[in-house]
């Protein structure tokens, strides 16, 4: 992984809103630090700060406080360093009564970069060459999706800022863009801000991740590391409800139609079963398990609160 | 800014409704208008009478005369229309996230007054040349003659016209153009921006009579002089010049104890004045739009 930093906030805060009843404060105080060669995941709940962090950093919307930096370039000051990102921002959207090649002609034209052999490429690359010539219209929203993503490359950029890139694809399309993702980082070094809330999505694509939640980052660090001893434990019980009261003194659960997902370690599974049996819960399997990132994010944000 | 430009018509061009119903509706429309004319002159003998008693018919005239039609309230709202779309609807598609990135915000800006203004001119120009060429086939059909005959003086002539008329037209249109520009950033709609432009337009042309007003009221009648800054004014006046090479003498307070209060402007003054509205429009709406948050 390089050394370079690709992104950094500081102190970033954005308020929006200017009678005190009425304003919200999306971001506070954000520090973050990107370095180049990763793909770095940007989790939040819905209203967490996420797209308003996203939009400060490429200069759509003016930050209350604070600065962004891009490759050690302040973004408002030197816009043009926005010539080395491509960005897919909320969904992807277009000029519907325009073809999809034509959009990409607009773009690459608006960004000064416009070479006809390269948008062929790109459709061909994201599988839209067939149907480049269709109006954006008549595209479903996973063609969109592809087009977005063909948009985001078109100046081949060294970072690449996604905002739910696999939004309405099918799970071939999202395996086909997690793989395209980590080729673009592994093979050609580009660096991949992405925020997703498939969390799934996340843990097997993101080297890093931030959990961002009320406009706080909660959490930081290597997708490892975060989950690192974070092991869960499976628990099928009769009678379940019984079961969950009684571990609920002890460890944080998460309830299930059939089982019960303890936070504990491998180490605590013999205190659990000893606390059902002595209980009167009849124990039918206990299993350690990994945490997975969505337990974990889940955790944290409950830890947090959260207006989601 | 070759490439910036290209995108800008691109766009415009590709919305074929837009264009179509607010832009190439004009030279359409000419085409419309001389095919029924035609066919009414061709087949009715009263008509072809009806014609040749009418007023002469100049090419000059009729080829200048279409450069009027951005200033009369018809041809103002389709304009306006059409500058609200070319603003506001980065806004309706949610497609200013993709291009703000890409480029410098006052040269996106920059670049949609000049590819609106491109188009205009182009609409205007083929208007004109249509409806010149229109009058030539009906006046022909109704055997009614067609002057002036064409001589490098003519030509001369014409050209100077032409072009001060186009120009007057032109700058008529961009301060309009402002107005809706303005007001489709603000509403962020281009329903908004047809409504507050066309708003902006009147509130500008009643101006006169609000000043006089207030300076009934108030008994200070020199404030009436305001009006002499408005856009409205200087292009009258400037068309005055062009017409008759006289300023435009207008004086509001016609009869009354006020009646020494006389506008007569230079040419000078005029064109100085409707260069600092169209170059402060444009600036207010470069620096609303730097500042703006785009959040949609």
């Amino acid at each position: 992984m390089s050394t370079e930093i690709a992104i950094e906030t500081r102190n970033l805060c954005k308020t929006f809103g200017r009678r005190a009843s009425k304003r919200i404060e999306a971001v506070k105080h954000l520090n973050l630090e990107v370095r180049a060669g990763q793909v770095y995941g940007f989790l939040g709940p819905n209203g967490a700060g996420k797209s308003t962090t996203i939009r400060m950093m490429l200069d759509l919307i003016h930050s209350t406080a604070g600065d962004v930096y891009l490759y050690g370039r302040h973004v408002h000051r030197h816009h043009e360093i926005l010539r080395r990102v491509g960005t897919l921002v909320e969904g992807a959207t277009f000029y519907n009564f325009l073809s999809g090649r034509r959009n990409l002609e607009v773009l690459a034209r608006t960004a000064n970069c416009y070479d006809p052999r390269r948008i062929e490429q790109l459709l061909e690359q994201v599988g839209l060459a067939e149907r480049a010539n269709q109006r954006v219209k008549r595209y479903s929203t996973g063609m969109k999706q592809r087009l977005g993503l063909a948009a985001a490359l078109l100046s081949d950029p060294d970072l690449l800022i996604l905002d739910e890139p696999t939004n309405g694809l099918d799970p071939g399309g999202m395996h086909e863009i997690r793989t395209f993702i980590r080729r673009l980082v592994d093979e050609q070094g580009k660096t991949v801000f992405l925020s997703s809330h498939l969390l799934g999505e996340v843990e097997q694509v993101c080297d890093r991740v931030a959990i961002i939640n009320l406009g706080e980052i909660v959490r930081e660090g290597a997708v490892d590391e975060l989950l690192a001893g974070k092991s869960t434990l499976r628990v099928e019980a009769r009678p379940l409800q019984r079961a969950a009261e009684v571990l609920r003194q002890y460890w944080p659960i998460v309830t299930n139609e059939t089982w019960l997902t303890v936070s504990a370690s491998h180490e605590d599974s013999p205190h659990v079963v000893r606390r059902l049996v002595e209980a009167g819960v009849d124990v039918y399997q206990v299993a350690a398990q990994r945490q997975t990132l969505e337990e974990y994010f889940l955790a944290v944000v409950r830890e947090n609160g959260s207006h989601a | 800014m070759r490439n910036l430009f290209r995108a800008e018509w691109i766009k415009i061009a590709g919305n074929r409704w837009v264009a179509g119903c607010l832009i190439w509706i004009f030279p359409i429309g000419a085409v419309a208008f001389f095919a029924v004319a035609g066919l009414v002159l061709a087949l009715s003998s009263s008509a072809r009478t009806g014609l040749r008693q009418d007023e002469v018919f100049l090419w000059t005239e009729q080829a200048i005369g279409v450069w009027n039609f951005p200033n009369n309230p018809v041809g103002r709202l389709i304009l306006l229309g059409f500058t609200a779309v070319v603003f506001a609807g980065e806004y309706q598609w949610q497609t200013w996230k993709n291009v703000v990135p890409r480029n410098r915000r006052a040269a996106l800006i920059l670049i949609k007054f000049l590819a609106l203004g491109a188009f205009v001119v182009l609409a205007f120009s083929l208007m004109s040349a249509l409806w010149t060429a229109g009058w030539a086939v009906l006046t022909r059909i109704a055997d009614v003659s067609y002057g002036p005959r064409i001589t490098w003086a003519v030509l001369q002539d014409f050209g100077e016209d032409y072009a001060l008329a186009a120009g007057l037209a032109f700058t008529s249109t961009l301060i309009a153009a402002g107005y809706a520009a303005l007001a489709a950033m603000l509403t962020r709609s281009i329903l908004g921006g047809v409504i507050a432009g066309f708003a902006l337009t009147f509130v500008e042309n009643l101006s006169i009579v609000a000043l006089m007003l207030i300076g009934w009221f108030l008994d200070i009648p020199r404030i009436v002089h305001l009006y002499r800054f408005t856009p409205g004014y200087n292009l009258i006046n400037v068309a005055s010049w062009i017409n008759d090479n006289a300023p435009n003498t207008m004086r509001p307070f016609e009869e009354s104890k006020y009646s020494d209060i006389v506008f007569s402007d230079s040419l000078g003054f005029s064109v100085a004045l409707l260069a600092l509205w169209v170059f402060g429009l444009i600036a207010l709406t470069v620096t609303l739009f730097q500042r703006q948050d785009i959040t949609s």
